[in-house]
């Protein structure tokens, strides 16, 4: 699959963020993306749409990242969901490494970092 | 400071499969780290040396201290200083990958050099100036007796606020005094509860412009205006000095925070019964101050 052909949903409640992420996406090409403000706006948005990653936030209100990917998996045993944050707690790690996240971003976000997952995922599609 | 969890960086690289990790992030409840990972962490012996003390061990009934002071590896000194640093985070994660077999001390050398490479921002990241700058505001802020308790966690916290503050938006600031005060008129605010050591209210708040400004440093984004574009820089930045806190937090004070959303708002009132810390940030395009404080604090 061409990178330009993968469907990206952002889950973050910040609209800075969201931006930065939608800018980095459109250099690369990609323009079907997908945003979720909550936690619950997150699920729904992925059954809605099957976007072929995620990028979720930790910290947002309603449902956090971290109920959210349980549920997303719940839903879609295959989901590729990246947990970006700048927080980790390690009992959130655990959790959400246990549930099945896909990997583990940093806050600030290294938008190489995006780049090389975007990559891996469009390989293997 | 560190900006990601050891964990996280062992994971990401694939050093450790997802069932070793949690395995480890479980016994890491029981466990504390023994001498041989603190003494490779901190730099006092390689993990050759550290093996063979520990083949050592398996002739003769020392503690590994002791065998290592006997060949010269550290000294007494050194050997107390690591005991007291034995329930550092990533270093107990560490331990228990290592004794599961699942990294050899080797590997867990390697990986933890990689990790603090990659993750860790030392003093020797900031120049002398601002240094000293991060100084004598941790100076000042010991003036106040206020926060008895919770002196030694403002004070990490208030360390990191300014370190954060040179990282992402820069050290053309002077610092003014700081004040206790129980009430407060805020103008463009961004709070965040740290919850985890009782519930401490952490803010950003200034006027309009200084508020743009800042907004515009941290975020490179074209801001004109206070619009929701710049609020939520605001708040995000605070939101990310939080999240970097609770990682140092853990990692060397083993105490495990959590953060609810970030809130902005407008002209309200902060009060409190008890007090509420002001440090006002003296920039050339304005004054932005930081507000913490570990009592109940109502936002109207």
């Amino acid at each position: 699959m061409e990178i330009k052909d993968i469907k990206v949903q952002i889950s973050d409640d910040s609209v800075l963020v969201r931006k930065k992420m939608k800018d980095h996406l459109a250099s690369l090409g990609i323009t079907t993306v997908f945003e979720a403000v909550n936690g619950n706006e997150a699920v729904d948005v992925y059954k809605a749409n099957k976007p072929d990653v995620v990028f979720m936030d930790i910290v947002m209100p309603e449902k956090s990242g971290v109920e959210a990917l349980i549920d997303i998996l719940a839903y879609d045993s295959s989901a590729k969901v990246v947990m970006a944050s700048s927080v980790g707690t390690q009992d959130n790690l655990k959790i959400a490494i246990a549930a099945g996240a896909y990997e583990f971003l940093q806050k600030p976000v290294n938008f190489d970092d995006v780049t090389k997952i975007i990559e891996k995922i469009a390989e293997r599609k | 400071m560190f900006t990601q969890f050891f964990g996280n960086y062992l994971f990401n690289e694939k050093l450790v499969t997802k069932q070793q990790l949690i395995e480890a992030l479980e016994m890491q409840k029981f466990a504390r780290a023994k001498l041989g990972v603190l003494a490779i962490n901190a730099g006092y012996m390689t993990a050759a040396q550290v093996d063979e003390v520990h083949a050592e061990q398996q002739r003769m009934d020392k503690r590994f201290g002791d065998i290592a002071v006997d060949k010269g590896y550290m000294t007494e000194s050194q050997v107390e200083t690591l005991l007291s640093n034995q329930k550092q985070a990533h270093l107990v994660i560490g331990q228990a990958l290592v004794d599961k077999g699942y990294l050899t001390n080797e590997q867990f050398a390697n990986a933890l050099a990689k990790y603090k490479e990659n993750n860790l921002i030392e003093e020797r990241d900031f120049t002398d100036d601002q240094n000293r700058k991060i100084d004598t505001i941790i100076r000042n802020f010991y003036i106040f007796n206020t926060f008895e308790s919770d002196v030694e966690f403002f004070t990490e916290y208030t360390s990191l606020v300014f370190k954060n503050i040179i990282r992402f938006i820069g050290d053309d600031f002077i610092p003014l005094a700081p004040e206790a005060i129980t009430s407060y008129k805020a103008e463009k605010i961004s709070y965040q509860m740290v919850n985890g050591k009782g519930e401490v209210f952490t803010a950003i708040e200034g006027p309009e412009t200084a508020m743009i400004e800042f907004a515009k440093r941290y975020s490179h984004e074209e801001l004109n205006s206070f619009d929701e574009l710049t609020r939520e820089s605001v708040a995000e930045f605070l939101n990310l000095h939080n999240g970097l806190f609770t990682v140092n937090m853990s990692n060397n004070k083993q105490i495990e925070l959590q953060l609810e959303p970030q809130i902005s708002k407008e002209e309200i009132e902060l009060s409190t019964k008890g007090s509420m810390f002001v440090m006002p940030i003296c920039f050339p395009f304005g004054t932005i101050s930081v507000i913490i404080s570990s009592d109940k604090i109502k936002a109207e």
